[in-house]
């Protein structure tokens, strides 16, 4: 409890102080809005010319994007410490966060706060209002739109804990953790209809990315129980699997100080 | 000369230093395999499930048109706005200002250097992994694809560097250039036939694709389309057309850049 209110606290002064520049906030968030609609262009085209495969068709992609875009958009907004790990890494400087007495993971992640992400989860939104509105969703189905952004978050959240805890493993981590993060992330983006037989096995239990999109728009289009609770094991195994790799890969660290101590 | 001898410089020095460190050379294996890998096993179920043909389209075709415009994004080329905006927030600018060379170039010949090792290599094992996997479209040995593609490959260089060198450069007028890149960015991929290879386009998107400066930066992908054979020559005018306009706009942009530093020495 009292880590939650800290990370709430936390949030809070991170979003007034991108709040201060205005012009540049409002930008990056619009910006990111209408970059992201190029996703949406290039797939209702593709359905458009090759036509409907495995029952995916465009309103199911906008489903997907709008699942997919709004995880990347809480993860990454509230939790954009995560992302600078391997910087704070090969600088020394997470070498304050270890003295803190707070929870490690909550006062990186909360450390930073990603601007331009708030439009992906504006984006995500849009899309699953939209989404709902074309499949015509029943109460039950919102109620399941609902539940999976929470699920699909939390998926989210462990992914890029597990993939950002490989700083510590590696000296240009920079780089690598920026290679596998684009290995799960865009597979996430694609049309679900196109993943079948051993592809759709690999992408849902070895590389997770059908799980943040494509499986829960299969899961409200079909309301399909079983894959509802494959997703919620799934969810809890990826959860507690990160913990334990990023406690695990702490123990790693070296202190590299630059004699900036910490700054 | 003396220009020639700081782009060969340049590009050794960078060279030897990616080799030193493959790693960059993993993330851009791992983002070609995620990218290309994911879509050309969806393109040929894809294709499979429509008989073979989409458009007078093969698989063939649209694979190669994709891997070409992947193997052309991993040169990194739209990577120069950011560095330009990094130098310009970190008032890098100035140091390189002083320097006895001309910024735009060094920052061009630098942005090639970097990308052309993971370039040069993933370009030559991707491109014998698909031959092996799929073969060649039958357009490869015709004489027009063998002599224009070096030109028409080269021209798209020029006019990425000067397009998202514009970009760049807008960061001495504007904080954060990032909103403007993401959009030049997707229009550029979208237009570029990354995802949709150009030939399933609608034909508004393909008129769109054929006369904006987004598309005219990725015609390598058209080069592996019979239409190529017959329209090669209009499309080297338009991308010829747009290096003129945009360059001249990035000269005048840049002299309009240089009045806007001030040095706040420390």
């Amino acid at each position: 409890m009292k880590e939650i209110k800290f990370a709430l606290y936390a949030i809070k002064k991170n979003i007034q102080n991108s709040a201060e520049l205005k012009t540049s906030f409002l930008m990056n968030v619009f910006g990111m809005a209408i970059n992201n609609t190029a996703f949406i262009i290039i797939w209702v085209f593709f359905v458009k010319t090759v036509g409907v495969i495995n029952e995916w068709t465009a309103s199911d992609i906008i489903g997907l994007l709008g699942f997919a875009t709004i995880c990347f958009g809480i993860v990454l907004s509230v939790g954009d410490g995560l992302r600078r790990l391997p910087d704070l890494v090969s600088t020394g400087s997470f070498d304050r966060f270890l003295l803190s007495p707070k929870n490690l993971l909550v006062r990186i992640g909360t450390s930073s706060f990603g601007s331009s992400a708030v439009g992906d989860t504006i984006f995500g939104i849009v899309c699953l209002i939209f989404y709902g509105i074309l499949i015509h969703a029943s109460f039950f189905q919102v109620l399941l739109i609902i539940f999976l952004i929470i699920i699909t978050t939390m998926i989210f959240l462990s992914l890029v804990i597990i993939i950002y805890s490989t700083s510590f493993l590696f000296t240009d981590s920079d780089q690598v953790t920026t290679g596998i993060f684009n290995f799960f992330l865009t597979p996430s983006l694609f049309n679900g209809g196109a993943f079948h037989g051993l592809m759709k096995i690999i992408f849902v239990f070895i590389i997770p990315s059908l799980l943040v999109g494509a499986i829960p728009v299969e899961i409200v289009r079909d309301i399909s129980v079983g894959k509802l609770l494959l997703i919620c094991i799934l969810t809890l195994f990826w959860f507690f699997l990160s913990i334990k790799i990023f406690n695990k890969c702490v123990k790693k660290y070296e202190s590299s100080n630059f004699m900036t101590f910490g700054n | 000369m003396k220009a020639i001898r700081l782009a060969s410089k340049i590009l050794k020095t960078l060279t030897k230093d990616r080799m030193h460190y493959p790693e960059r050379l993993i993330v851009d294996t791992l983002s070609v395999v995620a990218r290309f890998g994911v879509l050309i096993i969806l393109y040929s179920y894809v294709f499979k499930i429509n008989g073979g043909i989409i458009n007078n389209t093969t698989f063939v075709v649209a694979a190669w048109s994709m891997f070409f415009y992947f193997s052309f994004m991993i040169l990194g080329l739209r990577n120069i706005s950011k560095v330009i905006m990094q130098d310009v927030k970190t008032g890098n600018v100035e140091v390189l200002f002083s320097k006895p060379i001309s910024y735009i170039f060094y920052r061009f010949w630098w942005q090639i250097g970097l990308g052309l090792y993971s370039f040069v290599v993933i370009t030559i094992v991707g491109g014998l992994a698909l031959y092996l996997a799929i073969g060649f479209p039958s357009t490869f040995t015709s004489s027009i694809f063998i002599f224009s593609v070096p030109f028409i490959f080269l021209g798209g260089v020029i006019l990425s560097l000067i397009l998202y060198g514009i970009v760049g450069l807008l960061a001495f007028w504007i904080q954060d250039i990032n909103p403007v890149f993401w959009i030049v960015d997707k229009a550029v991929m979208i237009l570029g036939g990354s995802y949709l290879p150009v030939a399933l386009f609608p034909l508004l998107m393909y008129k769109i694709a054929l006369y904006s400066p987004f598309g005219a930066s990725q015609f390598l992908t058209h080069s592996v389309y019979e239409s190529w054979q017959s329209n090669w020559y209009e499309l080297f005018s338009v991308q010829f057309l747009w290096i003129v306009i945009l360059g001249f706009t990035l000269y005048f942009m840049f002299r309009g850049a240089k009045k806007k530093v001030s040095v706040n020495g420390g």
